[in-house]
């Protein structure tokens, strides 16, 4: 499903976020992806959702190279992919209704569809009571499950998180991954980048750990490897 | 667990796209082309909502906008009263025909009948000699004098009024050398000069009008492409949020643009209301002049299909404007992930 190929990315300036990486990850897969802040986290998961190009390699969704997608097109990608981010990225002046309901309002679902998605999603994510709060009006955790509800709303076939867990206690971050899990037993294939190494030994899903932009590790992480990883 | 992992299936809420099947898709896509022109209102609808939430940026912009219009409009105005009075005035030009001394009263009466015939002639005045020498004793003073002359020096004259067609300064110069060849005309007489000057000058206004137009246009589709830019930069965020879940460049633009038409609509009610509260305010000043010249002169304000003409053209204009900017400042805003 999403193929990277001896992939590098330099930004303006030189600074060179990701080296030679390259990594599958399939269909229906659940994978972390994890490493210091600076590591390239957050820059592979921009590339997926192109809101970055390569400056070299090859990045594949369902065997489309992503380089060949045309400016107009890339809407229409980012469609199928769900984001997360540790920041909710809500829009502050419309309530939770209308912020999940945004990527079904882009899609032209029509309205009775639109209530019907909507309310699933707030349901899956414990929050049909919020329905008309506005996103200053919830916790930092209840933002952050409105923020997955507007991914998974559309059914996405990728979900990306980063840092999905960021600001929240242990018990609202374990209850997030469940609901990652949820997902990716439906089909969802889940990429979710976070630096919590405890969360990462827990859930015992593939990890693959960048330094300094390159791919140092790929596989399941253990409790002890977790502990000591990636700096050594 | 499972049973939950069951239920969200059986909702559909977690099955991917990439399973759905053709019949589905086609049913989805008919839904999109069936909800287009609902999506079209409700974005027109959110957008009149947006100006609502900004009173004060909404207002200044509307009457920024509606003074612009009003300039032009009112100089429109100023041009078609002033084309309206030089036509009075081209109308009661004359062409003067001095007929030879020899020509008796019966070749001048034949003469009157040819000239009515003529299709560039709307009326036709005859002054005998003997009229015409009992004016000019009137006129000129020398009264008892002039009953001294052996024989009445002056010529029997006729007064040719042209149509209005025909009043215009090449038409009026055409019929005068036409009337020059009738056989019965020593000299034929049409201040043309004074016809020339008037419609140079008619041209003059109509070309300074015309460039101020074009200068309070333009200015009316920066002032909307600015406010249009200002908007957007204001909602970068959520512009960048929308990008980020699949928005399209023209959904993300349609809202502005509809603002824009909005701004237009407004704006050239504004221009409208102005003009004909100017019109009516000037109307009763310009009556009580022209009623001192003896003239029936009344100021014209804007009419139905002009008014209608002018709301449309600064529809036009303020869409114009939110189009430059939305083409150049919505492709510019790339989501980022921070």
């Amino acid at each position: 499903m999403i193929d990277f190929n001896k992939v590098n990315k330099t930004y303006p300036g030189g600074f060179l976020a990701l080296k030679q990486v390259s990594f599958s990850l399939a269909s229906g897969e659940m994978a972390f992806l994890t490493g210091h802040s600076g590591a390239g986290k957050s820059t592979l998961l921009k590339l997926i959702s192109l809101m970055e190009k390569p400056s070299s390699g090859s990045i594949q969704i369902n065997n489309t190279e992503l380089a060949d997608i045309q400016y107009k097109q890339v809407p229409y990608v980012r469609r199928g992919i769900g984001m997360i981010f540790q920041s909710h990225n809500l829009l502050k002046d419309r309530t939770v209704f209308d912020n999940v309901a945004l990527p079904l309002i882009i899609e032209g679902v029509s309205h009775k569809e639109i209530k019907k998605r909507v309310a699933t999603a707030l349901d899956k994510v414990h929050l049909s009571a919020k329905l008309k709060c506005y996103p200053h009006m919830l916790s930092g955790g209840e933002q952050q499950r409105v923020g997955i509800a507007r991914a998974i709303v559309n059914k996405p076939p990728i979900l990306l998180a980063d840092e999905p867990t960021g600001n929240l206690d242990p018990k609202l971050s374990l209850d997030i991954m469940s609901l990652f899990e949820e997902f990716n037993a439906a089909g969802v294939t889940v990429l979710i980048a976070t630096h919590d190494l405890g969360l990462i030994a827990r859930m015992k899903y593939r990890t693959l750990t960048l330094k300094e932009g390159t791919m140092i590790n790929d596989g399941i992480v253990d409790g002890l490897q977790a502990q000591r990883a990636p700096d050594e | 667990m499972m049973a939950l992992l069951m239920a969200c299936k059986r909702s559909g809420l977690l099955m991917s796209n990439i399973h759905s099947s053709g019949l589905q898709k086609r049913a989805s896509m008919l839904t999109r082309i069936l909800t287009l022109p609902i999506r079209h209102v409700q974005q027109a609808v959110g957008s009149l909502g947006s100006l609502w939430r900004t009173p004060f940026t909404t207002v200044m912009t509307i009457f920024v906008l509606g003074i612009s219009l009003a300039l032009p409009a009112t100089l429109h105005l100023f041009v078609k009263n002033a084309e309206q009075v030089s036509e009075q005035w081209d109308s009661a030009s004359q062409i003067t025909l001095f007929l030879k001394l020899s020509t008796s009263e019966k070749s001048a009466q034949n003469l009157i009948k040819r000239i009515s015939l003529y299709n560039e002639v709307a009326e036709v005045r005859y002054i005998s000699a003997k009229q015409a020498l009992k004016e000019f004793k009137i006129l000129s003073g020398f009264g008892q004098s002039l009953e001294y002359l052996d024989k009445n020096p002056l010529p029997a004259t006729i007064l040719v009024t042209p149509t209005q067609r025909a009043s215009q300064a090449q038409a009026a110069n055409a019929l005068l050398a036409k009337l020059n060849k009738e056989r019965e005309v020593e000299q034929g007489k049409l201040d043309l000069e004074w016809l020339n000057r008037l419609e140079a000058m008619a041209r003059l206004i109509e070309d300074i009008v015309l460039g101020v137009a074009l200068l309070l246009c333009l200015s009316v589709v920066l002032i909307v492409g600015n406010t249009i830019r200002l908007a957007i930069l204001n909602e970068k965020d959520a512009i960048a949020i929308m990008k980020l879940v699949g928005a399209t460049d023209s959904f993300i633009q349609r809202p502005f643009l509809y603002a824009g038409i909005w701004y237009g609509i407004f704006g050239g009610i504004l221009s409208c209301i102005a003009v004909t509260l100017l019109a009516w305010y000037l109307g009763y000043a310009i009556s009580d002049l022209s009623e001192l010249y003896q003239s029936d002169f009344q100021l014209q304000g804007l009419t139905g299909s002009e008014a209608l003409k002018l709301i449309a053209f600064a529809i036009v204009l303020a869409l114009v404007g939110s189009y430059i900017s939305v083409s150049q400042h919505i492709k510019a805003i790339e989501p980022n992930a921070d």
